[in-house]
């Protein structure tokens, strides 16, 4: 009995603790399916209120007697719902009411009614104070003259198996058009072509790949220096190093665009290059690594004549493969990412030289009515970061944990 | 003087040169100092000071170094190394940009992407060298044939690669430029300086010279490290000194910089708080409006203060930073906080739920705020799509007529600046779950088995152990949190149209700091304000690590 | 074995970057910008077209415009590559800017000052003190006196004040002694109408009402609150959030941003006040309006906004949609007009440039009446020259049929309001002051009484510092 309650107990605690992790997990993923989703929509349909998830296209239908294909919409037919196609829309329907009896409403089309006495002078009566028009509609056969309450335009939908048959009036705008579930690859490959993500794409691997190995090599130099060599000065250069980690870029974005105006590369990749490959950050991690690498190695294979380089190359570096990863990933993202800079150093005109994040901003701009396009563009320049972490999930998270620690 | 004895011809030669090649760059030297004061009038006078202080420096040097090979002392050889090391560095970066190196990265861009498919192509040639640890052969000749096979797919794949960016041509254009009179001087540097170097390393040389077997590593120290620390110094640290200068004058980055002294930072300083006498009295009865602003006021009762500065978009968008850290930081730690303690749990499936939670923090930020831009709209967005469901829900559940809000997110004052703490809690909450996660399992299991023993709750071991235990972990994740918070900028830029956000309600201190340096061309003070930023930033760091401090002092 | 292989790598990737980037270069050469090519000396800052070159190959000019969207794109575009085949000496490079949303201005300072600014630009009509003043671009009077034919009484009257205005004299027009730049195109607002929502509502249809003269505000609100009422996702009206579209409410009821002479801040005088308060209660009261702060385009090109203020330079992007639409001027206020803009834009030349003579040439060539004609046929704004035979072509580029409304709104006698900057002060300061607080009041977060009460306060400041 008590086993059971337990056991009871368990569960319902399992069930909540997934309960609450699942809960989170779809906000996270949220925002990434709606992304995707809507990146392979077509732009009518990513305006749609409720907005749906999956992407969908309208139907058309080649219907007997008319050239072009129509487009299909749900329509009720004697309490059925049926697929019709939309052959005619904005025809304007007026509701009409007779002066004295403004309950008695008939719905008419405005073509069919006359004004009464004709178009030059046509009959007016007085309701409210107000001079109101007067219109011959015809009720049951009759003719009764009548004032127009109010007017509104609706569309003509027809059978398409069966072209001949009474036509369906109704709003057009309200109807639930018939639509499959399609999907638009083709955003991507106008967004890449049209929209320049393709060569921003090329930039941003570019720079990213440069910068990663750059400042691996800088770093592991550094971080080498660091933690095995003794010179007059290292603690001291160490401390300074120390002292600018907590310094936010944004302190040097100003004095650096001088500094890239004085040397010629504003508005050049290599200014989204050279001055990221030099990192006190990656250093200082480097040389947390390299100090716990056991010395006597090292020492053994000094009085083998080694050299230093040749240690670092072929004992160091091998045995150290998961640090360099992990700052490599680092870097990759900071690299693949950022945005302030580009924005203040690239030029908008020079599209050339554009990364993915600024020709997002661009294109955030001139697209702004195709949210398909510009998810598309986003999703160019968040996946393939994305597709890393996953081929290296758990890698990558527990690096990640392990440098915070450190940290 | 024992060892002079020892030294033949050739390198008492090498040595004689040496002292002349010193004395040479010595007088090279000075006469650049006189050509930037006398010929280079268009300089900049802080270039002018830099560019002199520099060659006076290696003035300096280079003859002191002569004296010093005159009589025999390492220190020369030092002195002659990091010398010709440097000059060598210099002539190299020259000799990159006169080949157009640098500038030719962007050229690059062009062809890179045809050649990147050939790229895989190495790398998977790679891979299949990494196989053989995977399939430990007993035979040699297979394990070779794998090496092999896997050396030449390398290869082509980069050959083709090489092929197919244009790579010969580039190389035929980089040495071309070597035939102008600008690539002949590199070419020249390159080799005094390099011979230089060679002859200064020859063992004979160096022995003449004393060297010690810890010179070694003084010299090997200095060496590795340069790479990182000359660019660190050029892209780093000069600037941040560039910086600090430029906040005390009034750059534009198109002309001579002014020296202002304290201006940029009086001004962005320059508050007044005046007691009202009533609440709503206008600000230009109690202040001099040609000067301040009204930034705020406060009521108490039938009393105000009214808060006036100079620079009233700076303080808009100290308060807006501020509140934006106030409510991103705790929105984004304790969750992560809580989800970390929940992830701990030994169940099936933690590893899943941790990597989905990582993936935000993975996304770029621009794309990220688009995504979120859609999901904010008013009228077809999915987030108030979901509010109107929930309230339909409940509303239909009890019965009652809760009005659907429809919030315009992005374009009322009230919750512009919420959105973006959204996005940003959002953001960074998986990223600080698995820093806590990585917490949480370096706390030993034995103190929570003696506590068991001991009879406490769940609760207890949560605040008796987990907290305290967690607490450098915790500093960390609120201190690195806090600073990225402060530099918030790519969500306001994309996500609001003007940046600044309705009546100001999303300028913060870096897109105002974007601002002033690049749309107003007030660089002298973007640097001012970046300065107070840094300060700002320094400040929060300070009192959290202090309260750190005192909270682990109170648990030992 | 492995490290070593590692390691082999390593060293033929970064042996790899190292020749790679050289390479590009000679394919740089081989695109059209050659010129873009740095010169053999040390300094750094002359990357654009060496003197040595210039004088073997033609003069390669660079120019930029902002456009809105990709049509606008193709269109200059083609006027580049047209332009080049044109004139003699001269190499073409069209580059778009970014769109508003992407601080197209803001960008192109920071160009300028860089050295990597365009030899040509547009700017808009706002800014061509700001970049005057700042010595950002080329004061062409020398070279615009030596030009046969040219006269700035040629072009609208409005831009011209501006555009020869001499900080120095005050003096104005020809022979002021100051030529910045000439007008690209002229433009107005106009209202485009989803001609569907408004049959749909019933409501009454604002080209008959216009044509009547009985299109004013209220019939504007009727309009608007009819088709609002066909759903809460409907708006009856709609329009971005910049100085354009409140203003006209603050010019169409008497009042306006400065003084008649444009030396101090007319934002709190009654009339200014009552149009913006007619304004508020679009947003407020009424909520016919989209959201200020958010963009109405989208909504408009989806079928969703019945009324979309805009200027001619929407046309080209509402030409896709596909339902049936129109424009009509802007309603008159109680001040009896529409209080209508005259939006202009000018292309100037970049102060740095090394072909000063090229770059005017080319500045006159891009405004031609032929030049011109071309853009506005291809669906842009509203041609700069003052003459009948352009207006005339102009009304024969549809859609929009009612081509008229534009015209209309820059008729002299619907007195509109030309856009300038402000030589007595900071046209970006005085924005960036006056922006956020407009906003204020149309979200509703401030009372118009308090705007009022504080504004010139603040926005004086813009003046004469």
């Amino acid at each position: 009995m008590n086993m059971k309650s337990y056991r009871l107990v368990r569960f319902l605690n399992n069930f909540f603790v997934y309960f609450i992790l699942t809960f989170f997990a779809f906000i996270m993923l949220f925002p990434f399916f709606y992304m995707l989703s809507t990146s392979f929509k077509i732009p009518s349909d990513t305006f749609r209120y409720p907005p749906r998830m999956l992407p969908r296209d309208p139907i058309t239908m080649q219907v007997d007697g008319y050239d072009e294909p129509l487009p299909l919409y749900f329509v009720d037919v004697d309490g059925v719902q049926k697929e019709y196609a939309l052959v005619r829309s904005n025809i304007k329907v007026g509701t009409y009411a007779p002066v004295d009896n403004p309950a008695a409403v008939v719905d008419r089309f405005i073509s069919e009614v006359k004004p009464t006495g004709g178009v030059m002078n046509q009959q007016k009566v007085v309701v409210n104070g107000e001079e109101v028009k007067l219109f011959d509609v015809e009720v049951d056969g009759q003719v009764v003259p009548m004032i127009l309450v109010s007017q509104t335009t609706v569309g003509e939908f027809i059978d398409p198996q069966d072209p001949e048959s009474e036509p369906v009036f109704q709003n057009v705008r309200l109807s639930e058009p018939v639509e499959n579930v399609g999907w638009h690859p083709e955003n991507y490959k106008e967004v890449i072509e049209l929209n320049n993500l393709g060569r921003a794409l090329t930039n941003t691997t570019l720079v990213t790949v440069l910068v990663v190995m750059g400042q691996l090599v800088t770093s592991v130099f550094g971080g080498y220096a660091f933690a095995r060599l003794k010179f007059p000065g290292r603690d001291t250069v160490f401390v300074f190093y120390l002292g600018t980690i907590m310094i936010p870029f944004v302190m040097l974005i100003v004095p650096l665009y001088q500094l890239m105006v004085l040397i010629g590369w504003t508005d050049r990749l290599a200014s989204l290059i050279i001055p990221w490959i030099f990192t006190a950050y990656g250093t200082f991690l480097m040389r947390q690594h390299f100090i716990t690498f056991p010395k006597e190695i090292e020492e053994a294979a000094l009085l083998d004549g080694a050299s230093r380089f040749a240690i670092l190359k072929d004992i160091i570096i091998p045995a150290s493969i998961p640090a360099l990863a992990t700052q490599a990933t680092f870097t990759f993202l900071y690299a693949w990412n950022s945005f302030i800079w580009p924005l203040v150093i690239i030029n908008v005109g020079n599209e050339k030289n554009h990364v993915l994040t600024l020709a997002l901003n661009v294109l955030r701009g001139r697209a702004s009515d195709t949210p398909n396009l510009i998810l598309a563009g986003a999703a160019i320049a968040i996946v393939p970061p994305l597709i890393v972490f996953i081929l290296g999930q758990r890698f990558f998270v527990e690096s990640v944990a392990g440098s915070g620690v450190k940290g | 003087m024992k060892t002079q004895s020892r030294i033949d011809a050739q390198t008492n030669l090498i040595l004689r040169i040496h002292i002349i090649w010193r004395g040479l760059l010595a007088l090279m030297a000075a006469l650049s100092v006189w050509m930037i004061w006398a010929r280079m009038a268009e300089l900049p006078v802080w270039q002018k000071i830099l560019f002199s202080l520099a060659a006076i420096l290696v003035m300096v040097f280079s003859s002191y170094g002569a004296y010093q090979f005159s009589k025999h002392n390492h220190s020369g050889r030092m002195i002659s190394l990091t010398l010709d090391y440097l000059g060598f560095v210099v002539c190299f970066v020259f000799a990159l940009n006169v080949g157009e190196f640098f500038i030719g990265i962007d050229a690059l861009g062009e062809n890179f992407g045809k050649g990147i498919p050939y790229l895989g192509i190495t790398v998977l040639g790679y891979f299949l060298g990494m196989l053989e640890e995977y399939f430990p052969t007993r035979n040699n000749a297979s394990e070779n044939s794998l090496k092999t096979v896997s050396k030449w797919v390398m290869l082509s794949g980069f050959l083709l690669f090489l092929w197919q960016v244009k790579a010969l041509n580039g190389i035929v254009y980089f040495f071309g430029k070597f035939a102008q009179p600008g690539g002949m001087v590199a070419v020249i540097g390159l080799m005094v300086f390099g011979l230089s170097l060679w002859s200064m390393n020859r063992p004979n040389v160096a022995q003449a010279l004393n060297v010690k077997t810890r010179h070694e590593q003084v010299i090997n120290g200095w060496l590795f490290l340069s790479p990182n620390l000359l660019g660190f110094l050029i892209f780093f640290a000069g600037p941040l000194l560039l910086s600090f200068y430029f906040s005390f004058t009034d750059s534009d980055a198109i002309r001579t910089p002014n020296w202002v002294g304290f201006d940029n930072y009086a001004k962005i300083l320059n508050i007044k708080f005046i007691t009202l006498d009533v609440p709503d009295q206008l600000a230009r009865d109690v202040v001099d409006i040609k000067v301040y602003d009204e930034v705020g006021r406060f009521t108490f009762g039938d009393r105000g203060i009214l808060f006036a500065a100079e620079d009233k978009f700076f303080w808009l968008a100290l308060r807006n930073t501020l509140t934006f850290v106030l409510f991103a930081v705790p929105l984004s730690v304790l969750p992560a906080l809580v989800l970390s303690n929940v992830l701990n749990s030994k169940l099936p499936g933690m590893k899943f739920y941790r990597a989905v939670y990582f993936m935000p923090s993975i996304a770029a930020v621009v794309g990220i705020s688009l995504v979120w831009q859609w999901l904010y709209n008013a009228t077809i967005g999915y987030i108030n799509y979901f509010i109107t469901l929930g309230i339909e829900f409940w509303n239909n559940l009890f019965n009652v007529a809760i009005i659907d809000p429809k919030i315009q997110w992005v374009s009322d004052e009230k919750t512009a600046l919420f959105a973006i703490i959204i996005i940003a809690a959002w953001q960074t909450m998986g990223f600080n779950t698995v820093l806590f996660l990585a917490g949480l399992q370096n706390i030993p299991g034995e103190l929570y088995e003696a506590a068991t023993v001991d009879g406490a709750g769940a609760w207890d071991k949560f605040w008796g152990i987990t907290l305290p235990m967690l607490a450098p972990t915790t500093f960390y994740v609120v201190s690195t949190t806090t600073i990225q918070a402060m530099q918030v900028f790519e969500q306001v830029f994309i996500l609001m149209n003007p940046p600044e956000g309705p009546n100001n309600s999303t300028i913060t201190l870096v897109l105002y700091l974007y601002r002033s340096g690049f749309q107003n061309f007030k660089q002298g003070y973007a640097s001012a304000i970046a300065w107070v930023l840094f300060i700002v930033i320094f400040g929060l760091t300070l009192i959290q690590f202090q309260r750190q401090r005192r909270s682990s002092i109170y648990e030992s | 074995m492995k490290k070593n292989l590692l390691l082999k790598i390593m060293g033929l990737v970064i042996i790899a970057s190292f020749v790679l980037t050289a390479c590009g270069s000679p394919a740089a050469t081989e695109a059209p910008e050659a010129t873009e090519a740095p010169a053999m000396t040390e300094a750094p800052a002359a990357t654009e077209a060496p003197a040595t070159e210039a004088s073997s190959a033609d003069v390669a000019l660079r120019w930029r415009t902002r456009p809105d969207n990709q049509e606008e794109i193709d269109v200059y575009s083609k006027i580049s590559t047209e332009l080049d085949a044109q004139l003699d000496g001269i190499t073409l490079t069209y580059e778009p800017g970014g769109s508003e949303g992407s601080n197209y201005q803001d960008q192109l300072r920071a160009e300028v000052a860089a050295g990597t600014a365009p030899d040509v630009f547009w700017i808009p009509g706002t800014d061509v003190a700001d970049f005057a003043t700042r010595g950002l671009i080329l004061n062409a009077a020398d070279l615009a006196a030596a030009t046969d034919g040219y006269t700035a009484t040629d072009f609208y009257e409005g831009p011209m004040y501006h555009l020869t205005y001499n900080p120095e004299t005050g003096a104005s027009g020809d022979g002021s002694g100051a030529v910045w730049g000439l007008p690209r195109d002229v433009s107005t607002f106009a209202l485009y109408i989803n001609l569907d929502l408004i049959a749909e509502a019933g409501a009454a249809d604002p080209r008959e009402l216009a044509a009547n003269g009985e299109w004013d505000w209220e019939a504007f609100l009727e309009v608007s609150q009819a088709t609002r009422a066909l759903g809460s996702d409907i708006y009856g009206y709609g329009a971005s959030a910049w100085w354009g579209p409140y203003g006209v409410w603050l010019n169409a009821s008497g009042g306006g941003f400065f003084t008649e002479d444009r030396t101090a801040c007319n934002l709190n005088s009654a009339e200014s006040l009552a149009g913006l308060d007619f304004q508020r209660s679009l947003y407020q009261d009424y909520d016919v309006a989209v959201p200020y702060g958010e963009d109405p385009e989208p909504g408009f090109r989806a079928g969703k906004v019945a009324m979309f203020q805009n200027g001619r330079w929407a046309t080209p992007g509402v030409r896709t949609v596909d339902f049936n639409w129109d424009v009509v001027e802007l309603p008159a206020g109680p001040n009896g007009t529409a209080g209508n803009w005259l939006f202009w834009g000018a292309y100037v030349i970049n102060a740095n440039t090394e072909h000063p003579e090229e770059a005017w040439a080319l500045v006159q060539a891009l405004t031609t009446a032929e030049t011109q004609g071309k853009v506005a046929a291809l669906g842009a704004n509203i041609p700069s020259r003052v003459s009948q035979e352009a207006l005339d072509a102009f009304l024969t580029f549809t859609p929009p049929a009612n081509n008229q409304a534009f015209l209309n709104g820059i008729d002299p006698s619907a007195a509109p309001t030309a856009e300038g900057p402000l030589w007595a002060g900071s046209w970006p300061q005085f924005d960036q002051i006056m922006g956020p607080a407009i906003q204020g009041v149309l979200t509703g977060s401030t009372t118009v009484d308090d705007f009022g009460a504080t504004i010139c306060d603040e926005a004086n400041k813009a003046f004469n510092q």
